[in-house]
């Protein structure tokens, strides 16, 4: 009887595991065919651009390089890189900073203070463009490095997550360092910031992501393509480069390269981060 | 990808007594609330009072007792309404001999911001300026940056950089949204743009520097100028200009037995031809209409008052004083809006919508399956849709079966206002700058450059002797076609009503004529949808003009 | 102990003194001043904002536009969220056997997780285009779906509104199976088992142990996912720039108070009460959507 049921289930199996391939690889195609013609064109050269999005022909750097000088990419993912490092290691320092303070010293007022960080988080970014724009403006800072990264520099958002790994660590090990007079300072320096490296890992690739995608706030407040971000300066090739769609994509391939390689190569850390509020709480 | 911040607040809380109430609470508020009236314009939010026009008198009389804007200088524009105190005028119907503003008084220039071009010379070392392009297309840009290199290094105390907008609507929002500091030397935007631009009292106007360096404005064809020029003073600079003319179908005509070197001149004849070529089945419709508010809707009704001789707006179109209603629900617009209907109605011609493109009338007549013979399109389009054509992109179209006639109208009055977009000299109290800025508009306004940039995109010459400067001398030689517009350019009358309204919500105001137009396309009453869209129009103005003169 | 929280007060100071300074200066400051410039009317021209009362407010919720934009919005939410819930689940289900090559499938699924909102909108910009696009050159398509070259399926307003939530579902399917891979990852097999067991064949295996346990995951996913989808702004301004008119197809409230060419013609107070607007409705969705799932969600702690 067992054998007749296997024999049964490998058959069945086969037909079930070949739909499942089916089935896996029509939505893969799917899901792969924006892409797809994205690629294609990005290496198509101009003359023959808009001929047969479907079939590579003739593929070459050319247009990818054009989409990167004449196109300001690379200016633009400089830029983005300068601000998304800025932003990123001031959202850790900041994080780390006030996390620390909310997990292990006690002070007057730690409610209030707590409940206005938390009171931010409620806040969308929309809401608060306007009045920021206002105020970037009369300081003068439009168009300029400044405008892109200090209304960033300091997160809730970042301030939770690292409170909540700070939590974890053993009452014991702060009492021991209390107890031999280190401080708090050196307690953070040698004890606290290294057990939580990985979800300051974590944490940064967030805010790097976050940085890296930012899209409104850049096209308000950047002007010229000394400044302009990766994001808005797509904004700029696309409405500017109507007549040449194929330099647009490569622009559009450029732009997403980077974040393709962060992702695969932190992906532990983007899953690990991503999972921790949803998975768990 | 990054979760928000504040998705993350709301999943890491857990759920209280508190947060059922104000969920309850919260959203009946906000459904009570909004359930009332959802007919509102959100442009009268908090006005408590959008009809009065508050400010426009005020200003007027104020203005007069200073000598600013609404007052008209000597021997220049006349007419201005009776609620004024301005001194001396004459009666308010009576076309003046020339609007072109005039060069020798002072007196609306007095309270203006002023122009040394001598502060140029005096200059030591380059005076870099910055230059807001809003010219949409590459080929265009790269026609400008073509005169523009040529400039900077013909000389060595201007330099210009260009920063490209890349459309009319960002340089416009740009320009707004910017504080003084943010904004460039010179600004190019749209005619549609310009009471908004001189209202923001950042500019030098073009006079002060006309008159400091003695500028000779009779060279240039008084329409063109008169497009740009409000209360006596010319503002900015016309640079691309641009007009709407016919584009027909030679074989269609023929097939019609329609003499092709004759197109419709009055909008009657346009009905005729139409009829002729569709019961000869030379095509399917006559000729294409769009609701477009940068063309059909908004801007050729504009024409279509001018040539008609009949005001759009008050206030001589807003030149002489603020304008405080629009008149496009009299019999003019009337009129125009029952024979457009009657033309669709009767299948003489089609609606082809809202033409987002601008190019959807030319694309009518391309069309394999339904063509239309005639379109109405804006000048400029010429030189593309010649290459278009030449590139074998529409077979059974050739570049010779095009041919271009003036823009039908009422009567056989010639005669149109300007489109295009104009220069402003930013005013950042630098009279350096400001002669900086002078020079390199001169230049690209003289006749050599006129001529240039005229035979290369397709744009009209502003400069009457561009036309004896090759390049321009010979493309009209060799395709008289271009010269079309030019020629509907000079033949236009020098009278108040030729220059075209001058509004500050312009571009509103004409989304309403285009939403009205098409309504009545469709088959609504044209004086129903017209008075309606004059109503929203007038509020509009007197919203702007509290904005502004309060 | 209080002279610890007089020490620890110095030190606490100066540790949050910089989160506290960004914080107050660009988020709290500006949404008091937002609200205050919710009352204001301010002219693009002049730059003179003039206060016209609270009802303002109320005006701009009772007006044709804003209540058009809401009603954009919700249906953008409403055709991007459940979809993408959906989708993300049903791929992380067929995914999640350990059959050969599955590894590339579930980095095929991932891939969109890299595109920005420019990203993904430019690529079905290209796709979508009416002249020169992807889709208008595939006559198939065309003849069977005319709309996609006349007028196109971003400027047709039946269709606009769809086909920018199409790409917005695309590009956020990596974001959504990520995450239900791995709640179905910690999912305990055993609790499968004990089910198969008891006679609970696939189907039921699925609603009475898989979407309970992946309830955390998906009430997450779809605060997220519908966070975003209420302040989307980039897939309009590139796909269809609020367009087509004058139906304003695609004009949400983000885009109604951000975009060019609304109604609201660069009036700063306008955008401000439109934003306070949207940060209401904001926070009770999110308190709706909490309490909706809230019930059926179990916390580790």
């Amino acid at each position: 009887m067992a054998t007749d049921v296997a024999a049964i289930d490998r058959v069945n199996g086969f037909w079930r595991r070949a739909g499942r391939y089916t089935i896996l690889a029509i939505i893969a195609v799917v899901i792969l065919f924006p892409i797809y013609t994205t690629l294609v064109a990005a290496f198509k050269p101009g003359s023959i651009a808009l001929r047969h999005p479907l079939l590579p022909e003739s593929p070459t750097f050319s247009v990818i390089k054009e989409a990167w000088t004449g196109g300001h990419l690379g200016k633009y993912m400089l830029n983005s890189a300068i601000v998304c490092l800025i932003v990123v290691v001031a959202q850790i320092i900041t994080s780390v900073l006030s996390a620390y303070a909310f997990a292990f010293l006690k002070f007057h007022g730690r409610m209030v203070v707590f409940s206005i960080f938390l009171a931010t988080l409620l806040v969308p970014a929309e809401a608060i463009y306007v009045t920021n724009f206002r105020t970037i403006q009369s300081l003068n800072w439009i168009d300029s490095f400044k405008s892109l990264t200090i209304p960033f520099l300091a997160t809730a958002f970042g301030t939770f997550l690292l409170r909540q790994v700070f939590l974890q660590i053993p009452k014991e090990l702060h009492e021991a360092a209390e107890m031999d007079g280190i401080g708090h300072w050196g307690f953070m320096k040698e004890v606290a910031v290294p057990l939580v490296r990985p979800s300051l890992g974590a944490l940064g690739l967030f805010c790097f992501l976050g940085t890296w995608n930012q899209y409104l706030w850049p096209v308000l407040v950047t002007k010229t393509n000394d400044y302009r971000t990766v994001q808005s300066g797509l904004k700029v090739l696309a409405s500017s480069r109507l007549d040449s769609p194929n330099l647009v994509m490569a622009g559009t391939v450029i732009a997403a390269v980077p974040i393709f390689v962060v992702l695969i190569v932190f992906q532990r850390q983007l899953i690990r981060g991503l999972t921790a509020g949803a998975v768990k709480g | 990808m990054n979760p928000t911040p504040h998705a993350r607040f709301v999943a890491a809380r857990r759920g209280t007594g508190h947060r059922r109430l104000v969920l309850l609470a919260g959203s009946m508020a906000l459904v009570a609330a909004a359930c009332s009236s959802g007919s509102k314009s959100i442009t009268d939010a908090g006005n408590k009072d959008t009809k009065a026009p508050i400010a426009t008198t005020a200003a007027a009389t104020t203005a007069a007792a200073t000598g600013t804007t609404a007052t008209p200088s000597s021997g220049a524009t006349t007419g201005t309404p009776a609620t004024t105190a301005t001194p001396g005028t004459a009666a308010a119907t009576t076309p003046a001999p020339t609007v072109a503003p005039s060069t020798t008084t002072s007196t609306p220039l007095a309270n203006l911001p002023k122009c040394d071009t001598t502060a140029l010379a005096a200059s030591t070392g380059t005076v870099d300026i910055t230059y807001w392009d809003a010219l949409g297309s590459t080929q265009l840009q790269g026609s400008l940056k073509k005169l523009t290199d040529l400039y900077n290094s013909s000389q060595a105390k201007v330099h210009v950089t260009i920063q490209e907008q890349n459309a009319y609507e960002t340089a416009i929002d740009g320009y707004l949204q910017a504080n003084q500091d943010g904004r460039p030397d010179i600004l190019m935007t749209p005619e549609y743009a310009f009471t908004q631009i001189k209202d923001t009292k950042s500019v030098v106007p073009i006079d002060a520097c006309a008159t400091s360096s003695k500028f000779d404005k009779s060279l240039y064809v008084p329409a063109t100028l008169a497009e740009y020029a409000a209360g006596g003073v010319l503002w900015s600079m016309p640079f691309n200009v641009s007009n709407p003319v016919l584009y027909y179908n030679r074989k269609a005509f023929t097939a019609a037995g329609l003499d092709p070197n004759k197109p419709p001149a009055t909008l009657e004849e346009l009905q005729a031809d139409s009829k002729k070529i569709v019961e000869a089945r030379a095509s399917t419709y006559g000729v294409a209409f769009d609701t477009g508010f940068d063309s059909g809707g908004g801007w050729y009704t504009e024409q279509w008052f001018a040539k008609s001789g009949d005001f759009y707006a008050d206030n001589q179109n807003g030149r002489s004083a603020p304008a405080t209603k629009v008149n496009i629900d009299d019999a003019t617009g009337v009129g125009l809006m029952t024979y457009l209907q009657s033309m669709v109605s009767s299948k003489l011609a089609v609606n082809v919508g809202a033409n987002d493109s601008g190019q959807d009338t030319l694309l009518k007549m391309a069309d394999k399956t339904q063509p239309a013979a005639m379109s109405i399109n804006t000048s400029a389009g010429l030189a593309q849709v010649l290459t278009i054509l030449k590139a074998g992109t529409f077979p059974g179209l050739t570049v010779d079966d095009i041919g271009i006639g003036p823009m039908p109208g009422p009567a056989a009055q010639p005669g149109v206002n300007v489109g295009g977009a104009s220069l402003w000299i930013v005013d950042h109290k630098n009279d350096a700058k400001a002669a900086a800025a002078w020079d390199y508009i001169q230049f690209l306004t003289n006749a050599q450059s006129q001529s240039t940039w005229a035979a290369d995109t397709g744009y009209v010459p502003s400069r009457k002797d561009s036309t004896e400067l090759d390049p321009l001398k010979t493309t009209y030689a060799n395709d008289p076609r271009f010269a079309v517009a030019f020629d509907q350019l000079l033949a236009t009358p020098n009278i108040p009503s030729s220059a075209g309204p001058a509004l500050g919500p312009q571009r509103e105001v004409r989304k309403l004529v285009a939403t009205a137009m098409a309504a009545i396309l469709g088959g609504a009453d044209p004086q129903t949808s017209l008075t309606d869209a004059a109503k929203q129009s007038d509020a509009l103005i007197a919203q702007y003009s509290q904005q502004v003169g309060g | 102990m209080s002279s610890r929280k007089r020490r620890d007060l110095g030190t606490a100071a100066m540790m949050l003194l910089p989160s506290l300074a960004i914080l107050s200066a660009f988020v709290l400051y500006p949404l008091g001043r937002a609200v205050w410039m919710g009352q204001q009317r301010c002219s693009a021209v002049t730059k003179v904002c003039r206060s016209s009362g609270w009802g303002q407010y109320l005006d701009v919720l009772q007006s044709s536009q804003f209540q058009n934009a809401l009603v954009v919005t919700v249906k953008f939410v409403l055709l991007t969220v459940p979809v993408g819930l959906f989708l993300g689940v049903v791929l992380a289900v067929l995914a999640d056997k350990a059959i050969r090559g599955i590894g590339f499938f579930r980095t095929v699924f991932t891939s969109t997780i890299a595109t920005s909102v420019a990203v993904a909108s430019l690529m079905w910009l290209f796709l979508l285009q009416p002249s020169i696009g992807v889709l208008t050159n595939v006559p198939f398509l065309v003849k069977l779906f005319p709309v996609i070259k006349n007028p196109g399926l971003l400027q047709d307003s039946g269709t606009a509104l769809s086909a920018a939530a199409a790409s917005s579902v695309w590009a956020n399917l990596g974001f959504t199976f990520v995450l239900v891979t791995a709640g179905l990852q910690s999912i305990p097999r055993d609790l499968y088992e004990s089910a198969f067991v008891d006679g609970a064949g696939g189907f039921r295996r699925f609603t009475n142990v898989t979407l309970p346990m992946l309830s955390p995951v998906l009430l997450f996913s779809s605060v997220v996912l519908t966070s975003r989808a209420f302040q989307a702004y980039g897939e309009f301004d590139l796909l269809t720039g609020g367009g087509p008119k004058p139906q304003f197809s695609t004009t949400t409230v983000t885009y109604l108070a951000y975009g060019t060419g609304t109604s609201i013609g660069g009036d700063d107070g306008l955008k401000s009460t439109i934003a306070i607007l949207l940060f209401v409705i904001l926070l009770i969705l999110s308190a709706a959507q909490f309490r909706g799932f809230g019930k059926r969600v179990e916390y580790g702690n």
